[in-house]
């Protein structure tokens, strides 16, 4: 087990430098002068040189990308062009807002979509579940962005229930701090970007944990479990929804992914100022280093998601062995 | 003298199941009656589709949606199951009836520990602690021949004769009156299919339960079961004594089975029966075998038979059932069936 982590950790390390490589020289081949935002063309071209060099610009391009490197191990991402402000200090908040969104609706998705789809597997054929799989194929088809706008328009403009965007009231909370997260208005300002994200992320687990169920449904030792006089929750969660988890377990990276990437979206749609829109606006205001900070956090979250799956599915089954 | 013991264990009269298919309803079992008394072993024969596992799903109760018992009663210790109420027929099921099933190794759950599988049923039915469940579930192992410390274990970390002895420990875990065994050995070879008899037996002379044992093997049934029920397309063609209706089978369809059982020292090759198992969609208005049978009459295909005592204990399911000692020695000639085999209609 101990061996099988540390070469875990290793692969894992793997591909997080092949990330930055990639993320490194990606940017290198944008079009056009990423640094012209701050070395500006009207500058005297003296001026621009002594700049060129003092961001280490004038040396090659493998120098640049070894000082890229190390300082990237020391968690120095460099500082905005936009604010001249450290990216680190810029996205560590920002982190923090896109986890407490992600995470709890992910976590809601999985595990309202695993109990959902287990007794609509259990009722196949009944018309609610016949309706529940239409509504479920018909929101995982639809854009994620539609549907938060559809939820403001409703929510938020018509029915007025919740605000419209942003964490908070913007004004209340001058300090950002953590009384913030405390507040009701925080969790009031949560409220519908989470559920429309829950409801999102929802159908797929829910889709999937359907169809495996159906399938375990029909195998012997289900039969078994039932002639053995247990009760049918028992039969249903006790033996055919725990064998149905495993599948539903390994697409969880591949979930959490798509949720760290729908991120962008989501917050974009609320106003929600988190890493995804960080990103957005970083991009659009050709921000380098923070983009390239984001998207790096962004692969390190997928890659970290990846490797806790990997347990998650041996705990489950035991027929897996770490060795 | 508690009032069940005046009747037999399990008493299943004129059963009839039949399953939705998109071609109309198949009759899976049609008249089907059959007794086991306390301590019995009895064996139930027939080929595959016969309708062997419909009949011991209807008596555990564990029956697919698309299928109903259109006529018939199954008593356990007196008491109709048919017409049981949910609570009543989940309280018989393992505690009364228990069953050993078909192929051990997709019988247990793969994520479930051997012994959790054991202690669920002990707790379904009993109250007790886990750790009281536990030890029952230690002991029970141990009296199958499993070491106890294997209960911890997962199913795939046992080998097949181990997983079928798990599930006889299974059955038993409630001492049941009865255990029905569905193909309990067909997965193992030889050898442990030996050994996992020898243990039943001794189990049964320990413990008292009644056995059903289903199975395609004759073999089985000879070692295994005082009496045979044979079954053909969803009836009961012939039962009594195993070792009479082995002998001296009173249906051509027997005859035909015997035939077909490789005998040491015999230079004959085995028998084929010709032909294959009528359409149950549509069965045949007379006789269901009279397709297959070499001395079906008109008759036969007219007028279905009747379940008629030939002999005390003994009963057979054929027209010609009286006229049995004249065709006996024509159906042991292979040209007998080849002649139904060259002319199939």
């Amino acid at each position: 087990m101990a061996g099988y982590l540390l070469r875990r950790f290793w692969h894992m390390v793997l591909t997080l430098f092949a990330m930055a490589t990639l993320m490194f020289f990606l940017f290198r081949l944008l079009p056009g002068d990423p640094t012209a935002t701050v070395i500006s063309p009207s500058l005297y071209p003296k001026a621009q040189e002594a700049m060129r060099q003092q961001f280490g610009l004038d040396r090659p391009l493998f120098e640049q990308y070894l000082l890229y490197l190390r300082n990237l191990l020391v968690l120095d991402f460099g500082f905005s062009f936009q604010t001249n402000r450290p990216v680190f200090e810029m996205i560590q908040g920002r982190l923090l807002n896109t986890l407490l969104l992600i995470l709890p609706s992910m976590f809601a998705a999985y595990l309202l979509g695993a109990v959902i789809g287990a007794i609509a597997a259990w009722k196949r054929g009944s018309a609610g579940e016949v309706g529940l799989v239409f509504t479920a194929t018909a929101l995982q088809s639809a854009p994620l962005f539609w549907l938060g706008m559809l939820a403001i328009l409703l929510f938020s403009i018509k029915l007025d229930l919740f605000p419209i965007g942003h964490i908070v009231t913007p004004g209340l909370f001058p300090e950002q701090d953590w009384r913030m997260y405390l507040s009701a208005d925080f969790l009031h300002h949560l409220a519908l970007p989470f559920l429309v994200n829950t409801l999102y992320q929802l159908c797929f687990p829910l889709l999937l944990m359907r169809s495996t169920m159906l399938s375990t449904i029909g195998e012997d030792y289900i039969e078994l479990a039932r002639m053995k006089g247990l009760s049918e929750r028992r039969v249903l969660f006790g033996h055919a929804a725990r064998n149905a988890l495993l599948p539903l377990a390994t697409t969880l990276p591949m979930i959490l992914g798509w949720a760290v990437a729908g991120s962008v979206v989501i917050e974009t749609v609320f106003s929600w100022p988190g890493l995804g829109l960080l990103m957005v606006e970083a991009i659009s205001r050709a921000d380098y280093p923070v983009a390239q900070a984001a998207f790096l956090l962004i692969a390190v979250l997928t890659v970290f998601g990846t490797f806790i799956a990997d347990l998650l599915c041996g705990l489950l089954d035991p027929r897996i062995v770490y060795a | 003298m508690l009032p069940s013991d005046t009747h037999p264990l399990l008493s299943i009269t004129g059963l009839a199941v039949s399953y939705g298919t998109p071609r109309g309803p198949a009759s899976a079992i049609a008249d089907l009656s059959l007794e086991i008394g306390k301590g019995e072993n009895l064996g139930l024969i027939g080929e595959s589709g016969c309708g062997k596992s419909t009949l011991l799903k209807a008596v555990m109760g564990v029956m697919p949606d698309n299928a109903r018992i259109a006529a018939g009663r199954i008593a356990f210790q007196g008491r109709d199951l048919v017409a049981a109420d949910a609570g009543f027929r989940r309280s018989v099921r393992w505690a009364g009836i228990s069953m050993v099933t078909q192929s051990a190794l997709n019988a247990l759950n793969p994520v479930l520990r051997v012994g959790d599988q054991i202690a669920e049923a002990i707790r379904a039915h009993r109250d007790v602690s886990r750790a009281e469940a536990w030890r029952r579930t230690e002991a029970l192992l141990t009296m199958v021949g499993v070491a106890p410390e294997r209960a911890r274990d997962y199913p795939h970390q046992f080998s097949g004769g181990m997983r079928q002895r798990a599930i006889i420990a299974m059955a038993l875990a409630l001492d049941p009156p009865l255990v029905l065994a569905d193909e309990p050995t067909t997965a193992l070879d030889v050898v442990v299919q030996d050994q996992i008899f020898q243990s039943l037996r001794a189990l049964q002379q320990r413990l008292g339960f009644s056995l059903l044992l289903v199975t395609h093997d004759l073999a089985l049934v000879i070692e295994n079961c005082e009496r045979v029920a044979v079954m053909y397309a969803g009836m009961i063609v012939e039962t009594g004594p195993t070792r009479d209706v082995i002998r001296r089978p009173t249906h051509p369809y027997t005859l035909g089975l015997k035939n077909a059982l490789p005998r040491l020292g015999s230079r004959d090759e085995p028998i084929a029966i010709p032909g294959g198992p009528p359409d149950l969609t549509d069965p045949p208005p007379g006789c269901r075998f009279a397709a297959r049978c070499p001395f079906a009459l008109p008759l036969c295909r007219t007028e279905p038979p009747a379940l008629t005592t030939v002999a005390p204990g003994r009963q057979a399911r054929c027209h010609r059932a009286a006229e049995i000692d004249a065709l006996a020695p024509l159906a042991a000639l292979p040209q007998t069936w080849d002649a139904l085999r060259d002319a199939p209609r």
